[in-house]
């Protein structure tokens, strides 16, 4: 009965052009998402399904639990995932020019001490071995960001590097080389448990109240208390929350904040800290990698809805859209490897549960093709490009990695823009109350203030906005009980696993949330 | 035309019929089409010589914004008659503004301060179109009250400026190009004058005399437009010394070949590739000191070295079965292949049977390339930028590696280790971090300067007594010797390993080579 209408408004795009540029308008499917809210809208189960585990949800961690119990040989795993593709907001896509991201895009190199994620990027060939004589990781050149890897447009000019440092007066480099020297001694805290003061994963990290007390304070009220008032350095920090979390310093805790920079102690035998791991499609390549660990018995376009306990295991209900049907799944076990707005919604009937109310602020990310990038001096187009004091967090060229050097100048370059500024739900409704256009003429404004002219050169903008881009660790957020908690598995059925439960939105995150609760149901059995 | 009325009385009488403020307003809107063609000329060619474009093009048009200022300003020192005033004003910035393309064209090359002139010239010519219409509006303030007068040359001001923004980067660039617009544009200056000069009968005292003057100007300016092309390869000839005797765009780069008594030589992007008179030093010193090691070779892959003369050297020695060529540009192999003064320089070695032309990118190609080689020619243009640097990575060495057959060997040539040591040594150091033994050596080629190479072997059992062809006119066993030695101003630096994710030779490349080309 609902059919047609549904599936209608479920696709999620538009197709639309604006002169001479092409492009789509694509989002999460939030309409089929919000049938959560009335389920008994959907139609009745006509058909059941068995599984051990059902997995419901097929992002980073869904995928990394379902490798992990593939891996110790639980074979009857069924993943649910609303979207076309698994992958969440490693999502990716590609064209006839190029692949790109459509979310997350890179792994920093990686802490020697998180062997998970070692074995693993050495099964994707990220890894191609260690070094005989410090045992260290080799990791393999072509996935390594190469050089030029990042500018900074400032004073009309693209400086190498994003901390700014053309023009900026003697006593803000001084306040700017003060905070670096502070995180380079937080990097080499401990904790008098003896535990790093910042780990990937966060739940690595000290408990010492020394570190975790900062978690109540603001980035922004730290930093001040602290006397770094540099507006350039302001600048770069509020960039970095934004880019990290879509959130401001006002709205980020003071302990996320200086963990973006003093968790990072990766080390290789041919790559620093400071190296990240990057593709054509962004984290699409890890995906593609913890996908095909164990591909089978994967259905998209499924949308979990119901969840209820049973005296032998849990029941899973779910609206199948292709079909137009719903399906009932019985399993020993179930894993929500869901967002925690999500998890609420299906833990309705569940006695004892309890999520968590997570700050997810919207993004939109825009794939442009262009033929050519008209700039001013400085620098030549790096990997990672952002502009001084604007409202996005630049962009990324897709290209980058590319070894050959051909004739045809189009690339794509990756535009992202967290909508910071107003309160999640306030900037969500806004976004997805705006049409293509409204968009596509922001998107360009932006473009224009740091390549003047370069509008001829956009032959196609394909824009995904994202209504809960990631969530953001505000102040109180990270060293609650409640995060804690709401991790734990209710009755050895129902096991949760997602980066809302880490507090940070990143590819570690997932990956370890994924195999702490796969590790969770085995040892439950 | 119909007679406007009149608000402010006629303060002198005029020998003007009435149709002619008709014709001094047509000619508003020719000198505002000039007068913008000027400043966009000014602009397009400051920011194609200087780089930088949005710098160059806000500064000039800046700059000449301000002199029209200053023109306008001058106006009130120009008194009656005014009409003679305008005629010479027109002929004179026909003349400035029309030469401006060609003179800083040819100035480029001569000119130490090119910035000062440039902005001199810019200056000029906006003291000059500053003037015209403050002098043309004084000429027509008794023809018009002053509304209607107001109204009308700022109406033909302003849509003289609009057709010449588009018809300038739309018809003029493309279909004439610079030099021939900024010379069209200043003959319409002058036309203006001459038509002022016909038309208005109080100009009969001095028309005699002008007509001579604007029939001159004319003239010059025909004969620049006629000569523009030559112009344009005098410039080039200029900046490359010699007659320039070929030059192409390819989508790669710009080639171009200049030819003197002595030698023919060719430059990529402006920078000399070699000299017919000393080449074979370089040639010989690439491939024979690999090569006379490997007697029993018969593969051999050369990167880059679209000129064949890699190849050629190559071609001496029979044993030789196949050698297979991957050069970028299709541009550079066909030419040398069909030119028949580059074909008596390579002998012909592009079109030889046991020789395999592919045009590609080298770093695709080896990737996906399955045959091994006793011996592979690396001749790549220098790591100036992080496009060519990639292709001097370990990562690329790595898949070299992959292609030799054991006991080959690699050469690369790899810049001057005399004005270029740390970029030299890096070569040297980033394929010892790929696993291979190398043994760098160098030698003196007239035209480049000392000039050096690194072979690279899987073991240390290279010699450099093995037999040579006949003929060689540099390399003999003792010149190999000989090209071992590094004096100490040579003498190894220690470096950085060039990977991809640091491209530490294009750092040091441009470190070595500042002080030489800035």
């Amino acid at each position: 009965m609902l059919g047609p209408s549904l599936l209608l408004e479920s696709c999620g795009s538009a197709t639309a052009s604006r002169g001479h540029i092409q492009g789509t308008l694509h989002g999460a499917s939030h309409v089929l998402g919000h049938l959560l809210r009335q389920p008994g809208k959907l139609p009745a189960p006509s058909r059941t399904l068995q599984a051990e585990v059902v997995i419901v949800g097929g992002g980073v961690a869904g995928l990394a639990a379902k490798r992990w119990l593939h891996r110790q040989e639980v074979h009857e795993v069924l993943l649910l995932e609303l979207e076309e593709q698994v992958g969440g907001n490693a999502a990716s896509g590609h064209s006839e020019v190029s692949a790109y991201p459509w979310g997350a895009h890179y792994l920093p190199v990686p802490d020697t001490r998180n062997q998970d994620l070692l074995d693993f990027l050495r099964e994707a060939g990220v890894i191609t071995g260690y070094d005989a004589a410090t045992g260290l990781p080799i990791y393999n050149e072509y996935h390594l960001c190469h050089d030029p890897e990042e500018r900074l447009n400032i004073q009309g000019y693209w400086q190498s590097g994003l901390v700014p440092e053309l023009g900026v007066p003697a006593a803000d480099r001084q306040q700017i080389a003060r905070f670096f020297a502070l995180i380079e001694q937080l990097r080499q805290a401990k904790g008098h448990d003896g535990k790093d003061a910042f780990a990937i994963p966060v739940d690595h990290s000290s408990a010492d109240d020394t570190f975790r007390q900062l978690d109540l304070l603001s980035f922004g009220d730290y930093l001040a208390r602290e006397g770094f008032t540099s507006p350039y350095l302001c600048w770069y920090l509020d960039y970095c929350c934004k880019d990290d979390y879509g959130a401001t310093t006002a709205t980020t805790s003071a302990w996320a904040g200086l963990h973006y920079f003093a968790a990072r102690k990766g080390s290789a035998h041919n790559a620093t800290a400071s190296d990240v791991l990057t593709w054509p499609e962004g984290n699409g390549f890890l995906v593609h990698h913890l996908r095909r660990a164990s591909p089978e018995n994967i259905l998209p376009q499924t949308l979990a809805y119901a969840l209820r306990e049973t005296s032998d295991g849990v029941e899973v209900l779910a609206y199948d859209v292709r079909a137009q049907q719903s399906v009932q799944l019985k399993a020993k076990q179930v894993l929500l490897a869901t967002p925690q707005f999500v998890t609420q919604r299906l833990l309705a009937g569940v006695a004892e549960s309890k999520a968590l109310a997570c700050y997810h602020a919207p993004w939109v990310v825009a794939n442009l093709t262009v033929d050519g990038l008209p700039q001013g001096p400085g620098r030549p187009l790096c990997w990672d490009n952002v502009v001084y004091g604007s409202k996005s967090v630049g962009y990324v060229n897709a290209n980058h990695q590319d070894l050959a050097m051909t004739a045809d100048e189009r690339k794509v370059i990756t535009l992202y823009w967290p909508l910071a500024d107003e309160a999640p739900d306030l900037a969500r409704r806004a976004a997805y109350q705006t049409s293509y256009d409204e968009w596509l003429q922001r998107i360009m404004a932006e473009l224009e203030t740091a390549h003047p002219g370069v509008t001829p050169h956009v032959a196609q903008a394909d824009i995904w906005v994202w209504g809960h881009g990631m969530i953001a660790p505000t102040p109180g957020f990270l060293w609650h009980s409640e995060r804690l908690a709401a991790a734990q598995p209710l009755r050895q059925k129902i096991f949760f696993a997602h980066t809302d439960l880490s507090g940070m939105s990143i590819f570690e995150e997932g990956f370890y949330q994924g195999i702490r609760a796969a590790r969770e149901i085995l040892a439950s059995a | 035309m119909g007679n406007e009325p009149v608000v402010s009385p006629p303060r002198r009488a005029t020998a003007t019929p009435d149709h002619l403020p008709g014709l001094l307003l047509a000619s508003v809107f020719v000198i505002a089409t000039c007068g913008l063609i000027y400043e966009l000329i000014a602009g397009t060619l400051a920011s194609y010589l200087l780089g930088d474009s949005v710098t160059q093009f806000s500064t000039i048009i800046g700059a000449y914004l301000f002199s029209m200022g200053i023109g306008s300003w001058l106006s009130r020192y120009l008194d009656e008659p005014l009409l003679k005033w305008f005629i010479r004003l027109e002929i004179l910035v026909g003349l400035v503004g029309g030469f401006s393309a060609p003179l800083l064209f040819v100035l480029f090359e001569y000119v130490t301060s090119f910035r000062l002139m440039l902005y001199a010239l810019v200056g000029l010519t906006g003291v000059l179109v500053g003037l015209e219409i403050p002098l043309l509006m004084r000429i027509l303030e008794d023809r018009f009250a002053f509304k209607e007068l107001v109204s009308r040359v700022f109406t033909f001001d302003y849509i003289g400026a609009l057709l010449a923004s588009l018809i300038f980067p739309l018809v003029l660039v493309p279909q004439l190009g610079l030099i021939r617009t900024s010379l069209f544009f200043g003959a319409l200056n002058v036309i203006v004058a001459a038509v002022a000069l016909h038309r208005f009968r109080e100009t009969r005292p001095y028309r005699r005399q002008f007509t001579g003057v604007i029939i001159g100007a004319l003239l010059m300016l025909g004969v620049g437009f006629a000569y523009a092309e030559r112009i344009m390869t005098y410039t080039e000839t200029l900046a490359f010394q010699d007659q320039v005797i070929y030059s192409k765009s390819t989508p790669y780069q710009r080639i171009v070949l200049s030819k003197n008594n002595r030698e023919l030589r060719l430059f990529l992007n402006g920078n000399l590739q070699f000299s017919s008179a000393d080449e074979y030093r370089y040639h010989e010193a690439l491939v024979h000191p690999a090569m006379q090691a490997l007697p029993r070779a018969r593969r051999v892959l050369v990167l880059g070295g679209g000129d064949g003369l890699a190849v050629r050297e190559l071609l001496k020695y029979n044993q030789l079965q196949s050698i297979r060529l991957v050069d970028l540009d299709p541009g550079m192999t066909h030419l040398f292949q069909h030119n028949q003064m580059l074909l008596a320089l390579n002998k012909g070695s592009l079109l030889n049977p046991r020789v395999q032309v592919i045009n590609g990118d080298a770093y695709q190609w080896v990737r996906q390339d399955t045959t091994r080689y006793d011996c592979i020619v690396v001749d790549f243009p220098d790591p100036s930028n992080y496009s060519v640097g990639k292709l001097y990575t370990a990562a690329f060495y790595r898949e070299l590696d992959k292609l030799l057959v054991s006991g080959g060997l690699i050469v690369v040539q790899s810049t001057s280790p005399y004005v270029a040591r740390q970029s030299f040594w890096c070569v040297r150091h980033t394929l010892d971090a790929a696993g291979f033994h190398t043994i760098p050596y160098h030698c003196y080629v007239p035209s480049f300067g000392e000039w050096g190479y690194v072979l690279a072997g899987r073991n240390g059992h290279w010699r450099g007594d093995g037999g040579l062809p006949a003929g060689l006119r540099y390399v003999t066993p003792a010149t190999i010797r000989d090209m071992l030695y590094f004096p100490p101003d040579m003498a190894e630096v220690p470096t950085e390993i060039n990977q991809l994710n640091n491209q530490a030779l294009v750092r040091y490349f441009e470190e070595d080579w500042g002080p030489y080309t800035h």
